[in-house]
């Protein structure tokens, strides 16, 4: 009578030691074997837009049509890059500018020097809104309708 | 005499800026590129429901021509067609009035405005009184010991628009500076001269039935400040003007 408690005690001890150890070891495997990535689903296109009845049935490109392509992708590229040349430009006057100024106001003063070249805490974050293709009409009312999200939301 | 240390009176300008709110029209490469982009984009896309919708109803319709109406539609099927619906979004979008782009104010070029000129940078002009002279400057205020330049000029659009204005400067940083000497019969031995620091802000209040306007003021482009500012003045304003 005495002696099945004491048994029993250390075969329950045992037991449940190599139970967790199970669970640990069932634990450690799940976490070796990837995690599946989440996938991108802008990049899968969809089946049913793969199929040949949806091909659009257009001329071939004559090849005038390509030369004058071809021809309007340089002027594009010169028009580009002489756009980004005139940018970077008027940065470099900018910046210039400024330099002078703050140069010219260390002739001047020291502490106002050492207080304009603080950096402005209240600068960022900064918003705006973009400029839109015609401007806001006063007295609009917006038709009302209801938008419902599907977008899938993928878990690790 | 050490020259550089002449002292000179500083004053703290600003150049207030009110931002574009429509965009700028596109230039010609830009619509012809613009077109092409568009044209590609089709190519190289594939038939959407709609537009299969809309061709086998086309097919429908050419066959049922050939054969002569043979097949009447049902008593009171009404189906609506594909064309139908674009005919029906077509006319939503007619009856639809937007804003127009060029407002009255740039039709009339009223330049105290600040609905001229959607598409463009605004800068705030005013008329001050510099020696004998009325001129038409930047907003400026004369610095009083003690404030930082930042402040001056943020008194200067305090005192040419009102406390209620609302302006977003970008850094504590001067964006350009204009010094001259006062004419001889002026001149002292403490006041050779004058520099103007000129700070920038964007413009944040979209009206101003809030400001209390107390100096003639104009809000002009970049290309209108050749006619308002002197030439020294306009070359350093120039400077820092991104347009």
């Amino acid at each position: 009578a005495r002696a099945q408690p004491k048994k029993k005690k250390k075969v329950d001890v045992k037991r449940e030691q190599a139970q967790k150890e199970r669970m640990k070891k069932k634990i450690r495997k799940l976490e070796k074997a990837a995690s599946e990535m989440i996938p991108i689903e802008d990049f899968m296109t969809p089946p049913k837009y793969l199929e040949s009845k949806r091909v659009r049935s257009l001329p071939p490109l004559s090849s005038e049509e390509i030369e004058r392509r071809v021809l309007l992708m340089k002027k594009w590229s010169l028009y580009k890059q002489k756009q980004d040349e005139a940018e970077k430009k008027a940065i470099q006057t900018l910046v210039a500018s400024q330099q002078a100024a703050l140069k010219e106001l260390r002739l001047e003063s020291e502490e106002l020097y050492q207080a304009a070249i603080k950096r402005d805490e209240g600068l960022f974050p900064f918003e705006r809104d973009g400029p839109n293709y015609t401007p806001p009409l006063p007295d609009y009312d917006p038709p009302e309708g209801k938008c419902t999200d599907i977008t899938k939301v993928y878990t690790q | 005499a050490v020259a550089a240390a002449a002292p000179r009176r500083l004053f703290g300008a600003l150049c207030l800026l009110r931002l574009p709110r429509i965009t700028q029209p596109m230039r010609r490469e830009e619509e012809e590129v613009a077109a092409l982009m568009g044209q590609i984009e089709l190519e190289k896309s594939r038939y959407s429901d709609h537009e299969l919708r809309k061709l086998e109803e086309e097919e429908q319709l050419r066959r049922r021509r050939e054969s002569g109406y043979d097949d009447d539609e049902g008593p009171g099927q009404t189906v609506i067609m594909a064309q139908d619906l674009e005919d029906k979004w077509e006319q939503k979008l007619q009856r639809f009035r937007a804003a127009p782009r060029v407002t009255d104010a740039d039709k009339n070029n009223i330049r105290t405005s600040l609905e001229r000129k959607l598409d463009s940078n605004l800068m705030l002009l005013v008329k001050q009184k510099i020696g004998d002279q009325e001129l038409w400057l930047l907003p400026q205020a004369e610095w009083q010991p003690g404030e930082t330049l930042r402040s001056t000029a943020e008194r200067a659009l305090a005192a040419s628009l009102g406390d209620r204005i609302q302006a977003k400067f970008l850094g504590n940083a001067p964006y350009g500076h204009y010094k001259y000497k006062f004419p001889r019969a002026i001149r002292t031995e403490d006041n050779m001269g004058a520099k103007v620091f000129f700070f920038k802000a964007f413009l944040q209040s979209n009206d101003l039935s809030q400001a209390e306007l107390k100096e003639d003021f104009l809000w002009v482009t970049k290309d209108e400040l050749g006619d308002y500012l002197k030439s020294e003045y306009l070359k350093k304003v120039n400077r820092f003007l991104l347009d």
